[in-house]
């Protein structure tokens, strides 16, 4: 029984309609503390509602949300041990920096001096020491995002929601800023629900990441599971690049399949998800560019799925580049990494290239957009 | 020499855009307040300089003792009307959305539709001896004889709120209009209750707003005439009724145009002292 206590939050088949329109169909979760859960997700797929039920803004339609095992459909968000960083921070303008992190302490009556000492250590904890004086809109975008950071840190809640705190950052201050949330959330110790559409942010900070999809989760598991082990084509699509088939299967077994594809490719892959496969379904295969050996001679053992195709487009972006590669017969394209090695430094359009790669790595999914 | 020639249309354009405000200015504002300037300090029967009139307004205590009534009965109504506007303004502004909204904001401006006359007289009908609220008493019983609710203190609070409740209402309206409800639900998550949410997030966001409606209203309510005097009555002493005795019954214009400036710059003076007492700036409040 010990692990129950450590359960920070618990959600029992929650659900939110909007009239006829259902924004969170019946999700159930548990998050532990200290932990950096986030929730990955398309563009209107629910995340916000979620998080405003865990808040209190939004009454959930029907389940349970329970806090330290505590059921909270019935508390105010005024009276929940729940913080929240909003999607444009909602620093009051009104005030300046103390004033700002204050505001939630004068709430519990503390005492005044301890409210300047505690605002002084929260401003030294996020790097922000001295600045307690300056109004809001004198502060850089980063700035202010650890003051409403610190806002919220410094009554020491139990869970901490942020909407998408980084969405309007410049691209090289929401690189900076990850590394520093994921840091302050290991310092702080507070469990952080996490908002993003953003794969990369989610991969890099999350112990764990549940990725959603029309209001449901498709799979929650660590950042290496979503990658490595897709339980839905859904999450295999949307969590880090893939080359993507869609094609038939042309033999099952227990463990694999031989799929030919829509291009006239032939591949044999790993039956992924829960549902059967046999001859004849539809089938989305996956395959990772990092996952394909690339070579300039023909391997002399022969691999599992094997292409032989022409370099048509070099995307340089440093160690990230890379390459687009046409086989020749069928046309198909597939996308491969550049490897860093001598060989390919003089790599140009039109070579010939040898690529292959395991069954392992070619995860095949029942093509459910257009049914079985 | 060219850079001349390009911006000389657009300075002529200035010129026209700018020439009915001028001429508005100049001639219903600045020309006539010269014109009580000269008057109010010239005596009539020699055309010498004198400051006779000013001193009238300070012996008579019936003069400065109406003024400080009016001055004082304004700001009441000031005060009365933003506290009903406030709630009224907050729930246009945030808790409705869409169609209704628009609905509830065109209710309120629909008495304005009807000319501030016929709109005192409604009250008039209501509220006098014979009038639709006596006459329901009688019949309910709650009373024995007729009750006359008009020319009371009262009565002329209630029509002067009712006649300003819009010019405090719309600048309200926009400038809690433009407060994001996530600084709101940013309140309420910190721990504050309503109280504390309009007291610190609210309140401070919407001071322009109502500073703005206030110095509207309070304008207005100094200045009104037809509410004081219709819902007042002969007793209803409202500085605006000494000024217009003095110019139409007495034909005392010397007089008239002293109490019309002092009228000004004592409203002036008073609007000055709210600015400071609130912090505010006249440009910052307008701009
Ligand atoms: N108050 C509401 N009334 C009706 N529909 C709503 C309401 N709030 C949200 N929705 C709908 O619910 C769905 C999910 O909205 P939500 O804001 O949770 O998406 P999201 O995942 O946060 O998207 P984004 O990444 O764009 O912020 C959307 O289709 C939206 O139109
Ligand atoms: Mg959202």
């Amino acid at each position: 029984m010990s692990n129950e206590t450590t359960i920070d939050l618990a959600c029992e088949n929650i659900s939110k309609h909007f009239s006829d329109f259902t924004a969170v169909d019946n999700i159930s979760f548990t998050i532990p503390k200290g932990s950096f859960f986030s929730i990955l997700g398309p563009s209107g797929c629910g995340k916000t509602t979620l998080l405003r039920m865990l808040a209190g803004f939004e009454q959930p339609s029907s389940g349970d949300i329970l806090i330290k095992q505590k059921s909270m459909v019935d508390v105010p968000p005024n009276k929940r041990p729940v913080n929240m960083v909003f999607q444009h921070l909602a620093l009051f303008p009104t005030m300046n920096v103390e004033e700002n992190i204050g505001y939630g302490l004068r709430r519990q009556s503390v005492p005044k001096n301890e409210i300047v000492e505690r605002v002084a250590a929260v401003l030294d904890r996020v790097g922000l020491a001295g600045s307690g004086t300056k109004r809001v809109e004198q502060l850089s975008g980063g700035q202010r995002q650890r003051i409403a950071l610190a806002r919220c840190l410094v009554l020491n809640p139990t869970l901490l929601l942020l909407d998408e705190p980084l969405g309007a950052l410049d691209l090289k201050l929401r690189e900076q800023m990850k590394i520093e949330l994921k840091l302050l959330q290991k310092e702080f110790g507070t469990t952080f629900v996490y908002i993003t559409h953003d794969q990369s942010e989610a991969l890099v900070m999350s112990d764990q990441i549940a990725v959603m999809n029309k209001g449901k989760f498709e799979q929650v598991g660590t950042p290496h599971e979503l990658y490595y082990q897709p339980a839905t084509a859904f999450v295999a699509g949307f969590v880090g690049d893939s080359n993507r088939w869609q094609g038939n299967i042309e033999s099952a077994d227990s463990a694999t399949v031989l799929v030919s594809t829509s291009d006239g490719l032939s591949f044999k892959a790993k039956i992924m998800g829960d549902e059967a496969m046999s001859a004849g379904n539809r089938v989305e295969i996956f395959v990772r560019p990092e996952a394909i050996s690339v070579n300039r001679t023909a391997p002399s053992t022969a691999t599992d799925n094997q292409l032989v195709c022409q370099v048509e487009t070099i995307l340089f972006d440093g160690a990230k580049s890379q390459i687009i590669a046409v086989e020749e017969e069928s046309g198909g394209k597939i996308t491969v990494t550049l490897p860093q090695t001598s060989d390919f430094a003089n790599l140009q359009q039109g070579d010939t290239l040898y690529l292959n790669w395991s069954t392992e790595q070619t995860l095949c999914f029942i093509d459910s957009s257009r049914g079985a | 020499m060219s850079s001349l020639r390009v911006t000389s249309p657009f300075k002529l354009g200035l010129w026209l855009l700018l020439a009915p405000l001028c001429l508005w200015l100049v001639l219903l504002i600045i020309l006539p307040h010269l014109e009580l300037l000269v008057f109010s300090f010239t005596e009539p029967e020699d055309g010498s300089f004198t400051f006779g009139f000013y001193q009238e307004f300070f012996l008579e205590p019936l003069y400065w003792r109406t003024f400080v009534r009016t001055a004082v009965m304004s700001i009441m109504a000031t005060i009365l009307t933003l506290l009903i506007a406030f709630p009224v303004a907050f729930y246009i502004a945030k808790m409705l959305k869409g169609r209704s909204k628009g609905i509830v904001f065109a209710m309120c401006l629909i008495p304005f539709w009807v000319s501030e006359l016929v709109r005192t007289f409604g009250w008039m009908i209501l509220l006098r001896e014979s009038g639709v609220i006596s006459n329901f008493l009688q019949w309910s019983g709650m009373s024995a004889g007729p009750v006359e609710l008009l020319y009371t203190d009262a009565t002329i609070m209630l029509g002067l709120v009712y006649t300003s409740m819009l010019f405090m209402v719309v600048p309200l309206v926009s400038t809690l209009d433009s407060l994001d409800d996530s600084y709101i639900e940013a309140g309420y998550d910190l721990g504050g209750t309503n109280w504390n949410v309009l007291r610190e997030i609210v309140i401070p966001h919407a001071v322009p707003g109502i500073v703005s409606g206030c110095i509207i209203v309070f304008m207005l309510s100094l200045g009104n005439y037809l509410t004081p005097v219709l819902l007042g009555g002969k007793d209803s002493l409202w500085f605006t009724e000494q000024i217009y005795t003095q110019f139409i019954t007495r034909f005392n214009w010397e007089q008239g145009s002293a109490f019309g400036l002092l009228l000004l710059l004592l409203s002036s003076l008073i609007v000055w002292a709210g600015l400071k007492l609130s912090g505010q700036s006249f440009a910052k409040t307008m701009g």
